[in-house]
């Protein structure tokens, strides 16, 4: 895949920027315009994972703190990147209010917590969609040299438009049936959350903020779900492998959701429901092995 | 060199329901109630045994060392070594075959296998988020650390956690579990009910006939299993509503197990040692295997016993005709129900990776004396409820008789066992 890519210009930061200031920026709106995106990649080298912050996000997502770190969680540190890339004054896509609409990732070998990695994140593939343009958001995690992880979140902005024609996409398939999990999301699980992601979007835990989006409560973060979903799946995956979530629906909080996981000869279907089984929020798809 | 192990006997409390007659007992006390009315009834007093295996599923922190400190309370010989196990509602059998293991292999020569639970006196631990601040505040070296380690605290943390029986990787608690598993055998309501009614009328009719006077000793004043209603039916219990499984539930307060007290026990010994001593020698612990099922994959939560039965059968060359009596512990009447229906299915049986179904058997040998929807089921307490009563059963039918025990427990995880009358 590097192979092909344009030469890009890489930004280095030396820490993770912060993304309180970047999420206000990103609140004053930009209607109509016609998307942009920076051309640049974004990078911070050596990034030292934080033991603590680890240990919440894995009692937070449900994983078993493991010396071998949770796929979603190195998303997770490669998230800031993502909102400085938006926030940017060449970006017309704002991260408020545009929707993560799926997510692809794939773990090339078991990262270990101690392993110091080099994170980078650029924007690509601006495409136009029925309700305004997809935007994808391809991060890389490498170790010593090496590409351990790598992952792309799939954006969809309303409040900005690319010329042509919507591509179809292919939705993962969806059957109702009876959860054979139930998943009681607490109220408080947004502000719990934020904690260990530090993503700061309060349509996840102001009441306020989430009217302002359409939202009658605060909606759990996609990325929990996913991260839930794939800790329900542990010990079941091998080191290397890769995941596709696709996120349905929003899930309100406080709400209890259901869970069903089947799995088939090559991949582990999960989907994330309401409690009847009936409607999905979020469905994924994960594979084990590297592409 | 391997020895015979062999149930010499058994003793229990009365069971009682959450909050009932013997809501005021500890774990501990329950515990070293059943141990003292074992050693009452063999002469134990000032013995000392091979070793004491028992254990709680809801266990105080306090009581780390449980079963130890019941036998320093009992009249056993103070020098009784003791260990704490636990496998769910399969404890107090997984203590048994424990015990049995050590004997057969010449570990020890006696043993005592039990188990006890308390709901009415269940831990209330502190959330995490106030635990953790507590262990901040703890370690903090000056005063602001501590300080602000406490300040981190909220109303909401502390708000005391009560135990559930929740499985926790599905969320689902263990009858919503086994409703799943109702729906998709499709037991109807009627043969649950019936089941539950048996259940209560055999109980009955076995404390009547004086059946477990050797066998449960009163504690606190109650004398009899303070669940059981003699006087129940199949009308009556068709009037309750569901509680598992929605509106159009068919599992019921009835037909499920009630939250209970209780302990139990078991003397297990060499056959030698039994008649060197002059104690009963009841049935010997022919075989044991324990299986689990994934049931965070979707698999039937309380149908691990099947494949170690199947297994177990197959090691030994035997069929489900080979037994004279069997005991499938009522966790609900549809865990009987889907048991059977799971040992007569071909594609089920074969889907486990046995040769193919396990048979159907006749619905007399099955649980004759009740089981727990009538005894009451303090979880780690029933295995050690069933082996001394099946084993006196088999005793009774001769020589050579038969019994198989399945039980399940949380976590998707069976327990089996055979004992055969000596």
């Amino acid at each position: 895949m590097a192979g092909t890519e344009p030469a890009r210009t890489v930004e280095h930061l030396s820490e993770s920027p912060g993304m309180g200031a970047a999420f206000a920026r990103a609140l004053i709106p930009r209607r109509g315009d016609t998307a942009r995106i920076p051309d640049r990649a974004v990078t911070i080298h050596g990034h030292r994972q934080d033991l603590a912050r680890l240990a919440e996000y894995s009692r937070v997502c449900e994983f078993t703190l493991r010396h071998s770190v949770p796929a979603t969680w190195i998303h997770v540190l490669t998230f800031p990147l993502h909102v400085h890339l938006l926030s940017d004054a060449e970006s017309s896509v704002p991260l408020v209010g545009a929707v993560h609409v799926s997510n692809d990732m794939t773990m090339h070998r078991a990262v270990g917590a101690d392993e110091a990695l080099d994170l980078t994140v650029h924007l690509e593939n601006l495409r136009p969609h029925r309700r305004g343009a997809l935007v994808d958001l391809v991060g890389q995690a490498h170790a010593d040299g090496e590409l351990v992880w790598d992952g792309v979140s799939t954006y969809l902005s309303s409040s900005v438009s690319v010329p042509g024609d919507p591509e179809g996409r292919d939705r993962t398939p969806f059957e109702a049936g009876t959860p054979h999990g139930l998943w009681r999301l607490p109220a408080d699980l947004g502000r719990r959350y934020r904690r260990a992601s530090k993503d700061p979007n309060p349509i996840h835990t102001s009441r306020l903020a989430a009217k302002a989006f359409g939202f009658p409560r605060p909606i759990i973060h996609g990325m929990w779900t996913h991260a839930r979903a794939l800790a329900a799946l542990e010990g079941r995956l091998a080191d290397a492998f890769s995941v596709h979530v696709d996120f349905v629906k929003p899930i309100l909080l406080p709400r209890t959701v259901g869970f069903t996981s089947t799995a088939t000869e090559r991949s582990l279907d999960v989907a994330v429901t309401s409690r009847d089984g009936a409607t999905p929020f979020l469905l994924m798809r994960a594979k084990d092995g590297s592409p | 060199m391997t020895h015979n192990a062999v149930v010499v006997g058994g003793n229990r409390t009365p069971f009682a329901k959450a909050g009932g007659p013997l809501a005021q007992a500890s774990n501990h006390d329950l515990l070293t109630a059943a141990l003292d009315g074992l050693v009452a009834r063999y002469g134990l007093a000032g013995t000392r045994i091979g070793e004491v295996a028992a254990g709680a599923v809801l266990k105080h922190p306090k009581d780390f060392n449980l079963t130890r400190e019941a036998v320093l309370s009992s009249a056993l010989d103070p020098s009784t070594p003791a260990c704490d196990l636990q496998q769910a509602c399969g404890t107090g059998l997984e203590a048994t075959v424990y015990v049995a293991n050590k004997i057969a292999l010449g570990q020890i020569d006696s043993g005592i296998a039990g188990g006890t639970d308390s709901t009415s006196d269940a831990p209330i631990t502190v959330s995490d988020p106030l635990r953790r601040a507590l262990l901040a505040a703890n370690a903090a070296k000056t005063a602001p650390q501590r300080l602000k380690a406490l300040s981190r605290i909220r109303p909401a943390h502390l708000k005391p956690q009560a135990p559930s029986v929740t499985e926790p990787r599905t969320g689902l608690s263990m009858g919503e579990h086994q409703a799943l598993t109702t729906e998709r055998w499709g037991i109807s309501r009627e043969d649950q009910d019936e089941i539950a009614a048996a259940s209560h009328h055999k109980l009955a009719a076995a404390w009547d006939d004086g059946f477990f006077d050797d066998l449960v000793t009163p504690y606190l004043g109650l004398a009899r299993d303070a669940i059981l209603r003699a006087d129940t039916s199949v009308e009556k219990l068709a009037k309750l509503r569901p509680v598992f499984g929605g509106p159009g539930g068919t599992m019921t307060a009835g037909n499920s197990t009630a939250l209970s007290d209780g302990a139990a026990t078991s003397l297990l010994a060499s056959e030698d040692w039994a008649r060197e001593h002059h104690l009963p020698v009841l049935a010997k612990v022919v075989d044991a295997e324990v299986a689990a099922v994934d049931h965070p994959g979707g698999d039937d939560l309380l149908l691990g016993p099947v494949a170690a039965a199947g297994r177990m059968l197959a090691r030994r060359g035997l069929t489900l005709d080979d037994f004279a009596l069997i005991e499938i512990h009522e966790a609900f009447a549809s865990t009987v129900l889907t048991t059977l229906e799971a040992w007569k299915s071909d594609e089920y049986c074969r889907s486990l990776g046995l040769d193919g179904a396990l048979g159907t058997i006749d619905r007399s040998i099955l649980n004759v004396t009740g089981s727990s929807l009538a005894a009451g089921h303090p979880f780690a307490a029933t295995g050690a409820r069933i082996v001394p009563t099946l084993a006196k059963l088999l005793h009774q039918r001769g020589p050579g008789s038969k019994g198989l025990i399945s039980m399940c427990a949380a976590g998707g995880q069976g327990v089996v066992a055979i004992l055969e009358a000596v």
